[in-house]
């Protein structure tokens, strides 16, 4: 599903926040994506999300070669994955409904398509009965819980998910996680971004793990579909 | 390579009935959003946006006041025009005979539309009407008044200034003694309006500029009140057009309303100045009137602010400095 080759994403010359990344993700797998704060774990879910570009080195995600991808190809290959964010990205001037329905909107779904998709994800992610309520009059959990409805509306083959439960307490952080555990068992593939060191003790889950821009190790489970491609790190 | 939205059929997620949606159903579609999302922030500031159209409204009053009235100036130009006649005097010697065959001749010439013959008598009669020393003639004995040709240019002659070589072509026949006409007050009426309309189409360019400036600052404003959306919708695969689609609807609507301001001032204007302009024109006995601007004027003022408004938009939105949202490297 997620193929890093070699990959130098570099901001300032000589300074990289990516350094020589290659990994590959199964698709339907879940995969923790660990590492300090600094260590890139951001800027690695946004070059997956051709949010930012490498500066040298291939991605692939299904069958899309980054390489090959028209800046105007961008928007539709964003509009297939779901994004989830530690601090939501939710619009506070408008209802919950219509938070969920934008992706849908912006897809440019069908009205009777965009009612039953927002309905169902907020009745999957148990927030039905909030649907016309503004997400500032909710609490945080419910907050991140609108970002995964919004995240999951469209049916995207690959969810990101960035530090999701970084502001939530470990009840509410537990909640989140079995969300996207269901969305996982129903073949959607999860890349999950924590330094959450208790939900990693929980979850046995396949690890990538980053120190200061470089792939440090993977913690392989059982069930692991993810393999470390890197020389160096499969050192490790 | 080829792109593919997910489908759009049948979710497996869903487990029970749609509700009602939050908004009216035209606002989930593409530029129903769009529309819907100007509107409101147009409704969200209410003061500010009533500010800029008023501004808006006075800054083109003028320019529309102006187009509305180039109609007006170009017909009491012409009006005045109308009705005006070169005058030939025919030698003494011409027969009333002759003078009514060259008068039918003339008739018949490029650029006059009609003629008439006065003879000798008829002027005589005319004189004796209108002169105060008509008892100076009956002492002479006999008629010295020469027959004349009332000759009444055509109106392409009268707007295109052949008439003064439509006189001199006169002149050249040999039964014509002496050509008169006097359109000078016509010329120096033509010229004021001339000057009317450039100094108007002027200050007329310069306003507009400045709407299109006031528009072009307001979608500035609009781009900071709207950067966490675009910001929010460039996340969730928002294409350009998406994300500019609200702000040059934003620009439409603001130059539209802008025209409706602008027209309602102007025909207030044009109401409070029209007794007035017709009593003047009285004066002078014209038929000129001052009319109120019809309905094609004002759509076409509405068009055309409407144009002026997304044009300040665009510009906004694709001047140099302005850039999309950017996610730029975040070490987290």
């Amino acid at each position: 599903m997620i193929v890093f080759d070699q990959v130098n994403l570099e901001y300032l010359p000589g300074r990289f926040a990516l350094q020589d990344v290659s990994f590959t993700l199964d698709a339907g797998s879940f995969t923790f994506l660990t590492g300090h704060s600094g260590a890139g774990k951001s800027s690695l879910l946004k070059l997956v999300a051709r949010l930012e570009r490498p500066s040298s080195g291939e991605i692939q995600v299904g069958n899309i070669l980054y390489s090959r991808l028209k800046p105007r190809q961008e928007p539709a290959l964003r509009q297939q994955m779901g994004i989830v964010f530690q601090d939501n990205q939710l619009l506070h001037d408008r209802s919950v409904f219509d938070n969920v329905a934008f992706p849908l909107i912006i897809g440019g779904y069908r009205y009777a398509d965009i009612k039953t998709r927002v309905s169902a994800a907020l009745t999957r992610v148990g927030l039905s009965d909030k649907a016309f309520e503004r997400p500032q009059s909710l609490s945080g959990g419910e907050q991140q819980r609108i970002g995964i409805a919004r995240a999951v509306v469209a049916r995207p083959k690959l969810l990101l998910a960035d530090e999701p439960t970084g502001n939530l307490d470990p009840d509410i952080s537990a909640e989140i996680m079995q969300l996207l555990m269901t969305f996982n068992a129903s073949g959607v593939t999860v890349l999950f971004a924590t330094h959450d060191q208790s939900l990693l003790d929980t979850f046995a889950y396949p690890r990538l793990q980053l120190n200061k821009g470089r792939l440090t190790g993977l913690t392989t489970q059982p069930r692991s579909t993810t393999r470390v491609r890197s020389s160096r790190a499969a050192s490790l | 390579m080829r792109l593919k939205r997910t489908s759009p059929s049948t979710p497996a997620m869903i487990t029970e009935e749609p509700e009602a949606a939050a908004g009216a159903r035209w606002t989930y579609g593409k530029r129903g959003y769009a529309l819907a999302q100007s509107l409101r922030q147009l409704k969200l500031h209410k003061f500010a946006s009533l500010l800029t159209l008023l501004v808006l409204g006075i800054t083109l009053a003028l320019p529309v006041m102006l187009l509305f009235a180039s109609n007006a100036l170009g017909q009491l130009g012409a009006r005045s025009l109308e009705g005006e006649t070169l005058t030939a005097y025919l030698h003494g010697a011409v027969s009333d005979l002759d003078g009514a065959a060259l008068a039918e001749r003339w008739a018949g010439r490029e650029g006059i539309r009609d003629t008439r013959y006065i003879s000798r008598d008829e002027a005589l009669a005319l004189f004796r009407e209108n002169s105060d020393i008509s008892e100076a003639i009956e002492a002479l004995g006999n008629n010295p008044l020469p027959g004349a040709i009332m000759v009444f240019p055509d109106s392409n002659t009268l707007r295109s200034g052949r008439i003064e070589t439509l006189a001199d072509q006169l002149r050249q026949v040999e039964s014509v003694e002496r050509v008169q006409f006097d359109l000078r007050w016509i010329k120096r009426l033509q010229a004021v309006v001339s000057l009317i309309r450039l100094v108007g189409g002027l200050l007329a360019g310069f306003l507009t500029l400045t709407a299109l400036l006031v528009i072009g600052n307001t979608i500035r404003l609009e781009l900071l009140r709207r950067r966490t959306e675009m910001e929010v919708a460039s996340l969730l695969g928002a294409s350009r057009h998406f994300m500019n689609r609200p702000i040059l609807y934003t620009g439409a609507l603001y130059g539209f309303l802008g025209g409706v301001v602008a027209s309602l001032i102007a025909i207030l204007a044009f109401n409070a100045i029209r007794q007035p302009a017709d009593d003047l024109s009285s004066l002078y006995e014209s038929t000129f009137r001052l009319s109120l601007p019809s309905a094609s004027q004002i759509g076409a003022v509405l068009a055309i602010s409407l144009i002026l408004g997304l044009f300040g938009a665009l510009t906004s939105l694709y001047r140099p400095s302005h850039h999309l949202p950017h996610h730029g490297p975040n070490r987290g």
